[in-house]
């Protein structure tokens, strides 16, 4: 507890400087009353503003939950990680400069490639659009911060010690190195030992931690902390894709994190989920990958096509071109994105009509992608174009992402595909995709908001040399692979011999990297100029169109002193230009004022320490079980930290406290992130019935389902557990009509019914070991005890939530005015339950 | 800037310019000149997308330049029109996808069907075991196992039959055709018709491990005659060495050495883990398709092969150069 009153539980407001340089009221000077940001605001005005003794230095940036001092280590974190992994490819390419390359060994090549891959994937380009996510997305909706600070803070503490954990390999000689699609049995015991693939699949399990509650948190933020007046419609174009990566994020992650927890247990456990020997098929993890890996695509393009739509209108001077398509196109990508999966596998052999089906599916996306192409162009077409760095970039996205798009088309074809897959045309192909498309996009991003997030700003000359080095860096080093793959080079080999006539585009693709090397070293020189000597930052460099501009640069840490009501789409942008307003609006304003007091959040300790627990727990699967139990011991404790810190010493009338919590849909921030949080469990628990069903009857050996199953002592615990439900029901009702004691017994009563299910479980799992069916026996043990494992385990954390609730009622720190805690403890509980009666009846019932 | 610098787009021109007229693509591992039924079909497809790619590439492009050179900001107090959207043109670059991708889907599910059809009664079967770090081929209608070298008759159908007992391997052989993967513990298939005899080179394209880039392998496409000549030849026992040269030495050395345990010589060993060397001495090349098949090669490779090999897992034997000279005339003396 660093801030002294933190413990009343009151989120603290901070002392409101005068309103620095900027503001819109200083650029055209409006009536103060109907400014989108009061330029004078005093402390006084503000309840619970006051002197709190605020960490500074590291212990700050330690403690931050501010969303921009967080998105800033966001993107320095993952621009080190950009370096990291670009630094990897010029080792790759130097060592494939010339036939017979001797730079590094077969070894260190595999794990520099594979490295590479997941530090582009999960350590730059994911964080870096995250970097832009929490900078930029509550300042475009008119928010102080996200809906959850502290597990944005915990997200970023689980990224960076992830990412320097799966690094830490180089360290020890033993990197990753099955690539980064960690393809089984590559990925399995027998071939790959050593710690390599177990530092990659823990590794991976922490930053996918990280990426879901990240994703929980923006969707969230998006839905519930819009300012007055802005509808889904008014919202920016980025602030939209954000929503769709986020749902992405959501929906795709589970899959992953089912097939690295199945590779865990092959791994660790003996298992062979995909071991032909144990019955298992490898291309299970192909598909689990690839459900996961297309969205994947998606959540590393959508950002900066989101950046590219608010750079192309602000520096044409006029507004994105079929905005409703725009974000329709979005939403389409997304959701076609999961339906498209099995066009990275058309090489495994799933037959004709899988083939063809997904090979249709997936040409379907380039009509949106389409769309989005042709509104670009026509936003740029008829306006008054400032071609700054940022806009170059952008284009310079447009052009090559085009390339990249155009190419998938062949790869949606599986006869084609068949000549191109797994050679240097796909690497090609996925370059022009993630460097033209997404890194390009980056940067027309970070050269946009590089003055509002800096106060500085950037030099034009400097960032055109960027620009032209990396646009002609990046067409040497890829287009020449797509030549490489026609001349049938296969990827990720580390040597190649003379005599094939591969020998030219390589060369020529090393000199490429090289120059994209050069453009990154004078983008460097550019930021560090920036920084020491840059000038200063106006709060709308660009004439900017969305609410970020209308604020000073940097922001101050409460972003808008009053929260501004949107009227129209671009409102600020309207409220600047009466004349771009059209017939009918002329008089309108699209921006007034709101008023209301300043709630900060403020710094904690714990979203790092509970990060770090979680590092323990992550080395302890590389050490010793004693440090797993020491990691999980300390994890559980972070947890109940976090969710405790901030609840009141005594229980707190409704209306209260608990009203910072209700957002612009007046619903709960907390209840839509359970519900959020339980679509991405339906995907959990889907994924694993799916793998149960799909080896149902594969079992090589052993018992199975019929000869073991117990069904009445089931039936039994089935009832259990619905008459849980029943008694939640009544714990939720009785806490909201005001009633602690009957909550309390209704509390207990859950609970112990929980506990009963765990124990008709825990002698079930005796009764199964006895009739021989181990964990590793065959499949049907396999596939059964992990399942209903992750079930009971869901069930446990269950009953120590509504124990914990039923000692805090007791204990009087819970009342009625919070009856949502114990909602949303209910719907958990709820869903636990619904998840038991779809495994009862499919593994039980029909078998 | 003024005005579009557009000679910094030349270097991008002028290597498409290079891909339109394909020079410096001449390779002997080449998706540009296929030499089978299923490598032209697929060729035909990706022609087809290539121009529709080029072609709407050419109309973004020329949009960006013009829009790039035409519009430019004039008078900073005066804003352009400020247009929306125009749901006519909207609706026209929604369609005029669809369009173009049908002119696409058609061939592409037909050539589908068409290459995954079941096999005719005349196709030669071929067993294609993909192993870490090399390719072994298995006649079983012929009672002939080899390695490296895919020997294939022209103009006969061919059903390969992929499987891998480690990892997944994907065998390739560009100029013959699309991969395919062995994923272990299923049986894929390419089916395909060589047209013209020729040596083509191809290799593992699914990263499988340390020497991923070192298992290599040739698809010798021979006229019929002299396909059959090859699988006669094949079928005999391994060569007997005269006694008292030194290749007898070299295989009382094979016959009283670890080589045993791992290789096939017809008549004298059984090993299974490595290539059966029955006829070692016909083929191009050794080591997984990595070095000619040339004595002072086979010597090299015998001294230490995971020096030569990354990971293979062929140990060093610490032969001495006694031995390894014995050795290298044996085998090599089974043509």
């Amino acid at each position: 507890m660093l801030v002294p009153g933190a413990r009343t539980g009151a989120l603290r407001a901070r002392a409101l400087p005068a309103q620095p340089r900027g503001g819109i009221g200083g650029v055209f000077g409006d009536p103060p009353e109907r400014l989108a940001v009061a330029t004078t605001t005093t402390a006084a005005a503000l309840p619970h503003a006051g002197a709190h003794a605020e960490p500074r230095g590291l212990a700050a940036w330690l403690t931050t939950v501010d969303h921009k001092r967080i998105g800033l280590l966001y993107g320095v974190t993952a621009f080190v990680f950009f370096l990291v992994g670009g630094v990897e490819a010029l080792l790759i390419r130097l060592q494939l400069a010339f036939p017979d390359g001797r730079v590094v060994s077969a070894e260190r090549f595999n794990e520099l490639f594979t490295m590479h891959g997941t530090t582009m994937v999960f350590l730059a380009l994911m964080p870096l659009s995250a970097a832009f996510f929490n900078y930029l997305v509550p300042l475009q909706i008119g928010a102080r911060d996200v809906a959850f600070p502290r597990l944005n803070a915990f997200s970023y503490w689980v990224f960076l010690l992830g990412g320097l954990f799966i690094n830490s390999g180089f360290l020890y000689g033993a990197a990753p190195h099955a690539g980064w699609f960690g393809y089984a049995t590559l990925t399995e015991k027998p071939f790959s030992i050593g710690p390599h693939t177990d530092l990659w699949l823990v590794g991976l399990l922490l930053l996918g931690t990280s990426t879901l509650i990240s994703g929980l948190n923006f969707l969230i933020t998006i839905l519930n902390l819009r300012a007055p007046g802005m509808s889904f419609l008014r919202m920016p174009m980025f602030t939209w894709t954000t929503v769709v990566t986020s749902l992405l994020i959501i929906l795709a992650f589970p899959p992953l994190t089912v097939a690295l927890i199945l590779l865990l247990f092959d791994r660790f456990f003996g298992t062979s989920f995909y071991l032909p020997a144990g019955g298992g098929s490898p291309v299970l993890w192909q598909h689990l990958f690839w459900i996961f890996g297309h969205p994947e695509v998606y959540i590393l393009i959508l950002p900066a096509m989101g950046i590219v739509s608010e750079v192309i209108p602000t520096f044409a001077r006029k507004p994105l071109f079929g905005y409703v398509a725009m974000v329709y196109a979005t939403a389409l990508i997304g959701f076609f994105g999961f339906g498209v999966w099995a066009h990275h596998m058309f090489a495994v052999g799933l037959g004709p009509i899988a083939d063809s089906a997904f090979s249709l599916a997936s040409m379907i996306i380039a009509v949106p992608t389409g769309i989005k192409i042709f509104n670009w162009l026509s936003t740029a077409w008829g306006g008054a174009l400032r071609l700054r760095t940022s806009l170059c970039f952008a284009f310079g996205f447009i052009a090559m992402f085009t390339i990249g798009g155009l190419s998938g088309i062949m790869h949606a074809s599986p006869p084609v595909d068949l000549q191109q897959t797994d050679s240097y045309f796909v690497v090609a192909h996925l370059h022009y995709v993630l460097f033209g498309g997404t890194v390009l996009g980056l940067f027309a991003g970070i050269y946009y908001w590089w003055p509002k997030m800096t106060g500085r700003m950037l030099d034009e000359r400097l960032g055109q040399l960027h620009f032209w080095l990396m646009l002609l860096g990046m067409n040497l080093t890829f287009f020449p692979m797509h030549f490489l793959g026609l001349m049938g080079m296969p990827r990720r080999i580390y040597t190649y011999p003379a005599g094939l006539g591969w020998e030219t585009w390589n060369l020529v693709a090393t000199a490429g990297a090289a120059t994209i090397g050069l453009s990154i070293l004078v983008f460097l020189g550019n930021a560090l100029r920036s920084a020491a000597r840059g000038p200063a930052a106006p709060a709308d460099p660009w004439d900017g169109r969305t609410l970020e501009w209308a604020i000073p640069s940097p922001p101050p840490a409460y972003n808008f002193a009053t929260v501004p009501t949107v009227l129209r789409r671009d409102a600020l942008w309207l409220t600047k230009h009466p004349d771009a307003r059209g017939p009918g609006l002329a008089d309108a304003a699209a921006l007034v004022s709101g008023r209301e007091p300043i709630h900060m959040p403020p710094p904690s300790a714990w979203p790092i320490l509970t990060a770090s627990a979680m590092l323990v727990l992550s080395v302890g699967a590389l050490v010793h079980e004693v440090v797993v139990g020491l990691g999980a011991a300390l994890t559980i404790a972070g947890v109940f930290a976090i969710a405790l810190e901030h609840l009141p010493a005594r229980a707190v009338p409704a209306g209260g406290h608990e009203a910072i919590h209700i957002g612009t849909t007046g619903l709960d921030h907390r209840k839509m992130a359970m519900w959020a949080f339980l679509g991405s469990e339906c995907l959990f628990f889907g994924t694993l019935i799916s793998t149960y069903l799909v080896y149902k009857g594969r079992s090589l050996s052993g018992p199975t389902t019929h000869e073991i199953l117990n069904i009445p002592l089931t039936s039994f615990s089935t009832f259990d557990l619905l008459m849980s439900s029943l008694t939640m029901v009544l714990a939720v009702a009785a806490i909201q009509r005001g009633d602690t004691r009957a909550t309390q017994r209704w509390l207990l009563a859950t609970v112990l019914l929980g506990l009963v299910f765990l124990g008709g479980q825990v002698y079930e799992f005796n009764q199964f070991l006895g009739e021989g069916l181990g964990l590793t026996t065959n499949l049907f043990g396999s596939t059964f005890y992990v399942l209903v494992g992750f079930h009971g385990a869901h069930v446990s954390v269950g009953v120590l939530w509504l124990a914990t609730l039923w000692h805090l009622t007791r204990r009087g720190r819970i009342g009625p005015g919070q009856a949502v805690l114990v909602d949303i403890a209910g719907l958990y509980w709820h869903f636990v339950d619904v998840v038991w009666i779809a495994i009862f009846t499919l593994i039980y019932l029909i078998q | 800037m003024r005005r579009l610098r557009w000679w910094r787009l030349a270097p991008l021109g002028l290597l498409v310019a290079v891909a339109l007229t394909g020079c410096g693509l001449a390779s002997p591992a080449t998706t540009l000149a296929p030499k089978s039924d299923f490598g032209r079909l697929s060729h035909g497809i990706f022609l087809e997308i290539l121009w529709w790619d080029v072609g709407i590439f050419a109309v973004v492009a020329i949009v960006l330049l013009i829009a790039i050179a035409r519009f430019r900001e004039r008078d900073p107090a005066s804003l352009p029109r400020q247009v929306r959207g125009n749901a006519r043109l909207e609706l026209a670059w929604t369609i005029a996808p669809v369009i173009v991708l049908t002119f696409i889907a058609f061939p592409t599910v037909s050539t589908v069907f068409r290459t995954q059809a079941a096999p005719t009664g005349d196709a030669l079967r071929v067993r294609v075991v993909g192993h870490q770090w090399w390719w072994e081929f298995e006649y079983p209608d012929l009672g002939i196992t080899t390695a490296t070298d895919l020997h294939l008759p022209a103009g006969q159908p061919v059903m390969l039959e992929l499987t891998s007992p480690d990892v997944i391997h994907s065998f390739w052989v560009p100029q013959l055709g699309g991969k395919r993967d062995t994923p272990p513990g299923q049986v894929n298939r390419i089916l395909l018709t060589a047209t013209a005899p020729g040596a083509y080179p191809g290799q593992c394209a699914e990263f499988c491990g340390l020497s991923h880039a070192n298992m290599r392998h040739t698809a010798v496409v021979q006229p019929a005659g002299e396909f059959q000549a090859w699988a006669a030849r094949q079928k005999t026992p391994a060569a007997e060495p005269a006694e008292g040269s030194p290749a007898a030495k070299g295989r009382d050395l094979f016959r009283a050495s670890a080589c045993v345990g791992c290789h096939t010589i017809r008549g004298v060993s059984g090993g299974g883990l490595g290539p059966d060397l029955t006829h070692v001495g016909s083929r191009r090349t050794i080591a997984g398709g990595m070095l000619p098949n040339t004595p002072a090669e086979l010597a090299r490779w015998l001294r230490d092969p995971p020096a030569v090999k990354p990971g293979s897992l062929m140990p060093n034997l610490h032969l001495s150069e006694a031995e390894v000279t014995a050795l290298v005339a044996y085998l090599t003396s089974l043509k």
